[in-house]
C-alpha cells in the first residue's frame, strides 16, 4: 500500500502542519480586547479560525476570534478595481459596530496581489486617532510563525511607538509559544507568568486571558529586558525590540516541563534579571517540595506496572514543543528517543543551533533531529525507523492516528492539529503541566491494557 | 436554460439561478418574489438569473468560500486526491476536512483513513513566475503516493488572478497518467455565495467521470449528500432500491454509475440541484421533482413521486401507511413535550425549508429562521421543487424571514426579535454567539438526522436533549461580553446598516 521508498522532496504539503500568515489573526485575537480585520477572500478568515482555533484542541474564538473577524470578503470587482474602498468602508463601519482597543488589519492573497495600498488607508485613520494597525500577510508571503513576528510588530511600531523614559527593574516581556497554533497555550502562558512571578519579576505575558491587554502591550518599553521562551519564535521580535527601546534579551530555547528543567531555567532567569536569589530559591524549593511529592506517589506505578510501558518514544511537532518534550522525556522519564522530526519550517538560520539542542540533550545522551513538513514523508521516516523490540509511543498530531495504530504504538496528540482533544486551560510545562503531562501519558498508555 | 457542460469553469450560482446573500422579510413574499411564483419570468429577466432585491451593507464578517466546498466534497472521494494549487493558508481546511472525513466515515461503518489531500504549497516566486511546475509537480506526488483513479485540482484566489494554466496541465497529466485529471475552478473571489464550489465539484465529475455509454440499473438511485448516517438504504429497500450514494465517502466507482441510475435524489436542493439536473440533461436519468423529504407532506410527496418514477407506486403507499401509523404514538408525546416552544432554524437555503417543516409536524413555534443564501430557483426551473412554497403552502409563513450569510452581527438582532427558546444550525459561527446570548444550539452534523418519518422524531428527541443545556448557556451568559458595542445591540433593525448605505451616508460616525 504505501511505497516505503522516500522520495525526493517536492513542493507537495499532505497533511499540513502550519497555516499561512493571516493566520496571526489568532495573534490578534489573543490579546484581550483586540480585534483582527482581514481584507482578502470570502474563506480565508473562516479557514483558520475554524482549523487553527476550532479542530484543534476546540479552543474557541474567543472575545475577537472566530465568526466576530470582520472581512472584505473580497469579490471579483476588488480584483479588478482593487479593493482599497471597500477596506476603507469595513473599517469604518467595524469601529462603529465593535468594541475593541485595538483593531489589527490582516492582508491576505488577493490585496497583496492585486497592490493595494492598505498603509495609507490605515493611516487615514490612525491620523483620526482610531486604534489600528496593520500587516502584510499575504499567504504566499510566509506561514503562521513569520505572520505572528509581523503582527507584534506592527503593534510595537504603529501603536506602542517610541519611548526613552526608565526602565522597570525586575520586569520581563515574554515571547514564547505561537497562540492557538500550540494547542496548549491558554494554560501553559499561564503557568510561565506563575512561575516567574514566583521569583519575583513583574510579567507581561501579553497574549491570553493573562494578559492585561493594551495595557500591558504599552508598557513593553519599560520593561527591563525580554525573554524568549522557545527555540526560535520570538527573537527577531527581541532583536528589533533590542534595537528599538534598547531591552537585552535572555534567549531560552528549552521551554522548561518537569521539576529539574523548570528549576534550572529558573535560576537561569534569577540570574540574568539579577533578581534576589533567596527569595527565588526559596519559590523554587517549595514547588520541588509539591512536584516531587507527586512524583514519588507516580513512581510506584513506573517502577512496578505489570503489564508494560513503552520504553522508546517518536515526536513530530513544532520545534518549541518538540524540543521540550524530548528533554522532559530522555532526562525525567529515562526514555528512548527514537525519531523527532520538527514540522513548522523553522528559517534556515536557526537550524543547526536547534539541531545543537539534540545532539547534546543529555549529557549521556546523543540523538538528533530532522526537519520535515509534508506528512507523507514524515510517516515514511516513522515507519523506517527502528524503535526496538517494541512499540514506541508517539507525541504527534491527529496525522498520526493511523500511524500509531499501525505501528501497534500509543499515541498522544501534543500539537496542531489536535482534533482529538478538548482542550480548556491544561497545560504540560512547568512543575504542574509536567504532572498533567504524566497523567495524559500514562492514562493513553494504561487505558489501553484491556 | 441547459447547464453548460462545454467548458472546464462552472457558471456561478449567480449567474444561473441569481443567487442572493442579504434579504429580510416574510418567507411569502420572498417566495412571491422568487422566479417560481412569478411563472415566466423570461420577458423580465432573460434566460438567466432572476433578479431579486439584495441588501448590501458596509460590514461583513468572514464567511465561506467555494473552495472550501470543493474540499468538502471533491476532498472526500475515497479513491481519489484532491490537489489545492494555492499558498498554505488554503491548505488550511485539511483539517477540519480530514476531522469530518474520518468521523464521516465511522459513522457509515467505512474503513477510518485519512484524507487525501496535497497542496502545492506556492510562495512568492511563485506568484511571480507562476506556479505550473509546482501543479505538475504535486500530480506526480499524487500519482506516486496513493495511485488514485482520479486527481481533483481546486483553484485558489491566488492561481486565479496571476493565470496558472491549470486547464492545460490537468489535460496534458491526463495523457500522461491515464486517468481523469479534473480542474474545478473555485477561486473565492469568483462568487458571492460558497455554494458555487458545490456546482464546482459537480460540474467536474459530470464531465470527466460519469461513464458516457451507461448500462441502466433500473433499481439503483443516487443519492446526493454529505456525510450522513445511511438512513436510505433501509428506506428504498422498502422499495426494492438500491441507494448509490454521492459525493461524500463514495469511490470514483460510485461516480462513474452515476448515469445509469433509475433516478437522483437528495436530502437538500442547494447541494444536488446542479449534478440533478445535469444528469437527466446528460443521460435521462430522472430528478425526482417533489417536495423534499421532510415531515409528513414533503416525505409522502416524494417518495410518491420516486415510487411513480421507478414504477413502485403500490410498494410506496403500503410503506407509507405503515410508517405513519409507527410514528404516530411519540409524535403525539413528543408535540405534547414541545407545546409552547419557539425554535428557529439557521441553516443552508433549501435544507432550512425542511426542518421548519418539520418542527412545525412537532408544534414547535418558528417565528424567526435565517438561510445563508438564497436561490430563486433551482436548475431543473420545475415548479415541483419550489421547496419555500411548499413550506408556505403546507405549514405557513413565517413571518421574520431573513437571509444572512453567516453575518454574526445580525444574528444577535435576528434573534432578539424573535426570542427562540433554541436553535437549529449547520455551519459554523453562528451557535457561539446564541450560546453566550443563553440559547442553546442543535448542530445538526448528520444532515440526515431530521429526513423523512423517522427524522421528525429524531429532530424531537434532539430538541429535547438541547433544551435542557440551557442551563448552560444561561450560566454563560450571565458572565460573558460580547465584542458589539450597546449601540449595535440596542438596534431593532439588524439589516440597518444596509439601508442606511442605500440611502446614503447621513452622517459620518466618530471614530474614537
Amino acid at each position: 500500500m504505501f511505497n516505503l521508498e522516500v522520495s525526493h522532496k517536492t513542493n507537495s504539503i499532505q497533511q499540513i502542519r502550519y497555516v499561512c500568515a493571516i493566520a496571526a489573526m489568532h495573534s490578534a485575537s489573543a490579546i484581550p480586547g483586540v480585534i483582527p480585520i482581514v481584507h482578502c477572500g470570502p474563506g480565508c478568515a473562516d479557514k483558520q479560525f475554524m482549523n487553527l482555533a476550532f479542530y484543534n484542541g476546540f479552543q474557541g474564538g474567543g472575545y475577537g476570534g472566530g465568526a466576530v473577524v470582520p472581512s472584505t470578503n473580497s469579490r471579483e470587482l476588488d480584483v479588478v478595481f482593487g479593493g482599497e474602498n471597500r477596506l476603507r468602508e469595513l473599517i469604518k463601519a467595524s469601529i462603529k459596530i465593535l468594541d475593541a482597543d485595538l483593531f489589527v488589519v490582516l492582508t491576505g492573497c488577493i490585496s497583496d496581489l492585486v497592490g493595494d495600498d492598505v498603509g495609507s488607508i490605515v493611516r487615514e485613520f490612525q491620523d483620526q486617532g482610531v486604534s489600528i494597525v496593520y500587516a502584510e500577510t499575504g499567504g504566499f508571503k510566509g506561514n503562521n510563525f513569520t505572520g505572528h513576528e509581523l503582527v507584534v510588530r506592527a503593534i510595537i511600531d504603529q501603536y506602542v511607538g517610541d519611548y526613552d523614559g526608565p526602565k522597570k527593574q525586575g520586569s520581563v516581556n515574554v515571547w514564547s509559544l505561537l497562540p492557538y497554533h500550540n494547542t496548549f497555550w491558554r494554560g501553559d502562558l499561564t503557568e510561565i507568568k506563575r512561575i516567574l512571578e514566583g521569583i519575583g519579576l513583574t510579567v507581561n505575558i501579553l497574549f491570553g486571558q493573562e494578559s492585561k491587554g493594551v495595557a500591558e502591550w504599552r508598557d513593553i518599553p519599560k520593561a527591563q529586558f525580554n525573554l524568549v521562551l522557545s527555540p526560535w519564535l520570538g527573537l527577531q521580535t527581541a532583536k528589533h525590540l533590542e534595537d528599538k527601546y534598547g531591552q537585552p534579551f535572555l534567549h531560552v530555547p528549552v521551554i522548561p516541563i518537569g521539576g529539574k528543567e523548570t528549576s534550572a531555567f529558573l535560576r537561569k532567569v534569577t540570574h540574568f534579571a539579577e533578581l534576589d536569589i533567596a527569595k527565588a530559591e526559596v519559590f523554587i524549593k517549595e514547588e520541588e517540595k509539591q512536584y516531587y511529592h507527586y512524583l514519588e506517589g507516580f513512581s510506584d506505578f513506573y517502577a512496578e506496572y505489570w503489564w508494560g510501558l513503552p520504553a522508546k518514544f517518536a515526536v513530530i511537532g513544532d520545534s518549541g514543543y518538540n524540543l521540550a518534550l524530548t528533554k522532559f522525556l530522555v532526562n525525567q522519564l529515562g526514555i528512548i528517543p527514537g525519531k523527532q522530526i520538527i514540522t513548522e519550517n523553522p528559517p534556515e538560520e536557526y537550524r543547526a543551533a536547534i539541531r545543537k539542542q539534540y545532539q547534546t540533550i543529555a549529557e549521556d545522551v546523543f540523538t538528533d533531529v530532522e526537519f520535515e513538513e509534508d506528512s507523507y514523508a514524515i510517516h515514511q521516516k516513522i515507519r523506517q525507523t527502528n524503535f526496538g523490540h517494541k512499540p514506541p509511543i508517539v507525541f504527534g498530531t491527529t496525522w498520526e492516528r493511523d500511524l500509531a495504530k499501525e505501528l501497534k504504538g500509543a499515541i498522544v496528540e501534543v500539537g496542531f492539529p489536535a482534533s482529538y482533544e478538548v482542550v480548556l486551560s491544561r497545560s504540560y510545562i512547568g512543575y504542574r503541566g509536567a504532572l498533567t503531562l504524566l497523567e495524559k501519558i500514562y492514562t493513553t498508555t494504561v487505558g489501553a491494557s484491556a | 436554460m441547459k447547464i453548460n457542460l462545454k467548458t472546464p469553469v462552472v457558471e456561478s450560482r449567480e449567474q444561473r439561478l441569481g443567487t442572493i446573500i442579504a434579504w429580510d422579510g416574510k418567507a411569502a413574499d420572498l417566495s412571491k418574489e422568487s422566479a417560481y411564483a412569478r411563472g415566466n419570468c423570461e420577458n423580465t429577466c432573460g434566460d438567466k438569473a432572476r433578479r431579486l432585491c439584495e441588501m448590501e451593507g458596509p460590514f461583513t464578517q468572514g464567511s465561506v468560500c467555494s473552495e472550501q466546498m470543493v474540499e468538502c466534497q471533491a476532498g472526500h472521494v475515497r479513491n481519489a486526491v484532491l490537489i489545492q494549487h494555492s499558498p498554505i493558508g488554503c491548505g488550511a481546511g485539511q483539517v477540519i476536512y480530514n476531522s469530518i472525513y474520518r468521523n464521516g466515515l465511522a459513522l457509515r461503518n467505512l474503513p477510518v483513513e485519512n484524507q487525501h489531500v496535497i497542496c502545492t504549497n506556492l510562495l512568492e516566486e511563485d506568484m511571480v513566475y507562476g506556479g505550473a511546475a509546482k501543479l505538475e509537480q504535486s500530480i506526480r506526488d499524487a500519482w506516486e503516493r496513493n495511485h488514485p483513479k482520479v486527481i481533483f485540482i481546486a483553484t485558489s484566489c491566488a492561481t486565479g488572478i496571476i493565470g496558472d494554466d491549470v486547464d492545460g496541465i490537468a489535460s496534458q497529466m491526463e495523457v500522461e497518467l491515464k486517468i481523469p485529471v479534473i480542474p474545478l475552478h473555485c477561486e473565492g473571489f469568483k462568487s458571492k455565495h460558497w455554494s458555487t464550489g458545490f456546482d464546482a465539484t459537480q460540474h467536474g465529475i459530470v464531465r470527466q467521470i460519469v461513464r458516457k455509454q451507461p448500462k441502466k440499473q433500473e433499481d439503483l438511485v443516487n443519492v446526493i449528500n454529505l456525510w450522513g448516517s445511511d438512513i436510505f438504504t433501509p428506506m428504498l429497500a422498502e422499495l426494492d432500491l438500491r441507494v448509490n450514494y454521492v459525493i461524500d465517502l463514495a469511490t470514483v466507482e460510485d461516480l462513474e454509475q452515476l448515469s445509469e441510475a433509475a433516478a437522483t435524489v437528495g436530502f437538500c436542493y442547494t447541494l444536488s440541484s446542479y449534478m440533478a439536473a445535469a444528469l437527466e440533461q446528460e443521460f435521462g436519468v430522472p430528478e425526482i421533482k417533489a417536495p423534499q423529504p421532510y415531515g409528513f407532506a414533503g416525505t409522502d410527496a416524494w417518495l410518491r413521486e420516486l415510487a411513480r418514477v421507478t414504477n413502485r407506486v403500490e410498494k410506496a403507499e403500503a410503506y407509507i401507511a405503515r410508517e405513519h401509523a409507527r410514528i404516530a404514538p411519540r409524535l403525539a408525546e413528543l408535540r405534547e413535550l414541545l407545546k409552547g416552544k419557539k425554535g428557529y432554524v439557521a441553516t443552508g437555503s433549501a435544507y432550512a425549508h425542511g426542518l421548519i417543516a418539520v418542527l412545525r409536524e412537532l408544534g414547535v413555534e418558528v417565528d424567526g429562521s435565517l438561510v445563508f443564501h438564497h436561490d430563486p430557483v433551482y436548475d431543473s426551473q420545475d415548479p415541483r421543487q419550489d421547496s419555500l412554497v411548499h413550506l408556505v403552502d403546507n405549514y405557513g409563513d413565517v413571518p421574520f424571514f431573513s437571509v444572512s450569510n453567516r453575518q454574526q452581527h445580525q444574528f444577535y438582532g435576528l434573534l432578539k426579535r424573535v426570542n427562540p427558546d433554541f436553535i437549529l444550525i449547520r455551519h459554523n459561527g453562528l451557535a457561539p454567539l446564541a450560546s453566550r446570548m443563553g440559547i442553546p444550539a442543535a448542530p445538526l452534523g448528520d444532515e440526515h438526522h431530521s429526513l423523512g418519518y423517522q427524522g421528525i422524531i429524531n429532530l424531537g428527541e434532539s430538541i429535547l436533549d438541547i433544551l435542557a443545556h440551557k442551563k448552560f448557556h444561561q450560566d454563560l451568559a450571565a458572565h460573558t461580553k460580547l465584542p458589539y458595542k450597546q449601540w449595535w445591540l440596542d438596534q431593532k433593525d439588524p439589516f440597518v446598516l444596509a439601508k442606511e448605505s442605500k440611502l446614503g451616508n447621513k452622517e459620518e460616525p466618530s471614530y474614537v
